[in-house]
């Protein structure tokens, strides 16, 4: 997969791509508009990650570029601007998705699997994850083939975990995961575990291997050993 | 007690012309009268000397019965050795009007062919006595006049001299600082009301520039730092991902990565806060309570599993309001979580919803919270609690901005947070 990340704050981009780079993922990062517009209109990508003020001109720019060259790249806007009109503008020139500033890049992951998914798969939307299999569309979640009984929430921090594999997830990053907009108004994290630990017994049921592995004192980790 | 100052000036008016008119009145009465008296004994000593003068030299002791006869105020009477010009009051009966007189009278010692006599002038007194009352009523009728006449112009024309000054006042009662009506003052032709209105024109003008400056300062501050924070953020959750550290340096990474998450949580929660009062949020809609309640219903019973706590509902069916959606979503999720996070184990949230109110209501401290400073931002009741100090400031700004009023009270070991719209 190709990202093209178009952000100026320099160490910024570099956590991004550290964290996206391996499994698959190939990460070019662009500082400003300019470039960004020459990469697009050279190569195709899977996803662009577009921050909204660069140095030498406004991320809108970008979106109505690829509008003119017709380029159907997701895009996902990273910005620090947070009101609704800049959202709506955004979603209006065809960005796929909006994540403000600050984001956790397990959060951004699975933002751009979710995207990547829903652009080349149109419609056939399953995540399989060796003996477990994902239908999105249906919500349903199979064991070797064998459904269990699982719930929304749950689905929801399975993909979460699965996307970022191998990757340590902090606590308060799958609290502010889990509970969305209400993330800002959240301060306590003990229902994450309540959830991990219900996931794990559900999976352990129906005698699924043991990924979810518990990292000391910080969170969690979906592991394939 | 405070007055009105039409109130205050007319007090003082009428007070000094009920005490003008009480001292003026007798005092009046007293020197027209001794006016009019000594005006009396002039005219009593004219007489006396006209009579020195062209009667006595050729007056005879034989004419004195003729003389007394055809002068009825001017008479010779035996001698009395009453000294020289006296002049007294006295009475005589006035056979015509069959009633008691007074007189003034002068006695003076005269010799007439060698023999003294005594010379008596006499005026009536009770002609102008009426005259006198007549001028002393004239005069008090006039001064009453003069002071109610005065009175009227001054009350009328205090109306009028006051009218910019009631219109500024309303003005500036009107005004709020975090609202956008800056108050327009009129012209006036008096100088201290035009003086008056410039220096609050310019105060609200500088008081205005340094809110907005303030505002907009927590707002560039907000928004500058989530870059920051971004970068502070994923350096983070890079930093973690290495799997050679102790347990002490996972520690240290918890508690980095936690305050980390409360920085943000702070953040955008200032940021919120900041844009409701830039008015972004000022379009509203009709919104079902009962929806938005039970939108996130599930998420709230999730969080209140981990203290074991019961939710009662109490909803009247569609309950709606006007409000900005996202706002209204905003208040209901802060006061439900408020009353999740300062609950004991075990504990009750009760919420009640009616047609004007909805009430959060939970088992917490057992004893009632400081309310004036529960709506203030950072004074968190309790420091050791969690949560930033800002949740009740939010939802007190929503209230206002949809002209809700909000209330705490605390009664039967519960904490009742009431939004009345």
């Amino acid at each position: 997969m190709k990202l093209l990340l178009i952000e100026d704050e320099q160490e910024l981009a570099n956590s991004i791509k550290t964290y996206l780079t391996g499994n698959s993922f190939v990460c070019e990062l662009v500082d400003n508009a300019k470039t960004a517009i020459d990469k697009i209109s050279i190569y195709d990508y899977d996803c662009i990650l577009l921050d909204l003020m660069l140095p030498d001109g406004n991320g809108f720019e970008i979106l109505k570029e690829l509008k003119r060259q017709n380029k159907t790249e997701g895009v996902i806007i990273i910005s620090a601007k947070e009101t609704l009109e800049t959202r709506i503008e955004g979603f209006n020139l065809g960005a796929d998705d909006y994540l403000t500033k600050p984001f956790h890049l397990s959060e951004l992951f699975v933002r751009i699997q979710a995207l990547i998914r829903r652009k080349n798969f149109k419609g056939n939307n399953l995540v399989a994850f060796n003996e477990i299999e994902i239908d999105l569309l249906s919500k349903t979640v199979k064991v070797n083939t064998k459904k269990i009984d699982i719930t929304k929430k749950e689905i929801d921090l399975l993909l979460y975990l699965i996307g970022n594999e191998n990757r340590v997830l902090s606590k308060s990053a799958i609290a502010e995961h889990l509970s969305g907009d209400m993330a800002d108004m959240l301060d306590n994290q003990d229902f994450v575990y309540a959830h991990i630990k219900n996931l794990k017994n559900k999976l352990k049921e129906a005698c699924c291997n043991d990924y979810i592995k518990t990292v000391y004192g910080l969170g969690y980790k979906w592991q394939n050993d | 007690m405070t007055k009105k100052l039409l109130h205050k000036t007319s007090t003082v008016y009428i007070l000094f012309s009920v005490i003008l008119l009480i001292v003026s009145a007798p005092l009046f009465y007293y020197v027209t009268e001794r006016l009019y008296i000594e005006e009396t004994d002039e005219t009593l000593i004219l007489h006396k000397y006209e009579f020195l003068k062209y009667s006595l030299p050729t007056l005879t002791t034989a004419e004195i019965p003729n003389w007394n006869k055809y002068n009825r105020n001017n008479k010779i009477e035996p001698f009395k050795n009453s000294g020289n010009d006296t002049i007294f009051y006295n009475s005589y009966y006035d056979t015509l009007d069959a009633e008691t007189e007074p007189y003034r009278e002068l006695n003076a010692s005269i010799l007439i062919e060698g023999y003294p006599y005594t010379y008596s002038a006499r005026i009536n007194l009770v002609e102008t006595e009426d005259l006198m009352k007549s001028i002393a009523i004239l005069f008090l009728v006039i001064i009453s006049l003069l002071l109610v006449g005065l009175f009227v112009i001054t009350k009328r024309l205090s109306i009028n001299l006051w009218k910019p000054f009631y219109k500024t006042l309303s003005q500036i009662e009107k005004f709020e600082i975090d609202k956008s009506n800056q108050p327009i003052f009129i012209e006036t032709n008096i100088e201290e009301f035009n003086r008056l209105n410039k220096s609050i024109e310019k105060l609200i003008y500088k008081n205005t520039s340094i809110y907005n400056t303030q505002r907009e300062f927590v707002e560039n501050a907000a928004h500058e730092l989530q870059t920051p924070l971004a970068v502070f953020q994923a350096k983070i959750d890079n930093l973690i991902q290495n799997s050679d550290f102790t347990q002490e340096q996972y520690k240290m990474l918890s508690s980095l990565n936690d305050s980390v998450s409360r920085l943000n949580r702070l953040n955008k929660n200032l940021l919120l806060l900041s844009k409701m009062e830039n008015d972004i949020y000022n379009e509203k809609q009709t919104i079902n309570l009962n929806e938005a309640i039970e939108k996130h219903f599930d998420f709230f019973t999730e969080q209140a599993k981990a203290k074991n706590l019961i939710i009662k509902t109490e909803m009247k069916e569609s309950v709606a309001v006007k409000s900005n959606p996202a706002l209204a979503e905003i208040l209901i999720s802060n006061l439900f979580l408020n009353a999740i996070r300062h609950n004991v184990n075990d504990g009750q949230v009760l919420v009640t919803l009616s047609n004007h109110s909805l009430t959060f209501s939970n088992t917490g401290q057992s004893q009632t919270l400081v309310a004036d400073k529960l709506f203030i931002r950072f004074s968190k009741s309790n420091p050791s609690e969690q949560g930033n100090g800002l949740g009740l400031a939010i939802i007190k700004k929503i209230a206002d901005l949809n002209n809700w009023k909000i209330s705490y009270s605390f009664a039967n070991n519960f904490h009742s947070f009431s939004v009345a719209f």
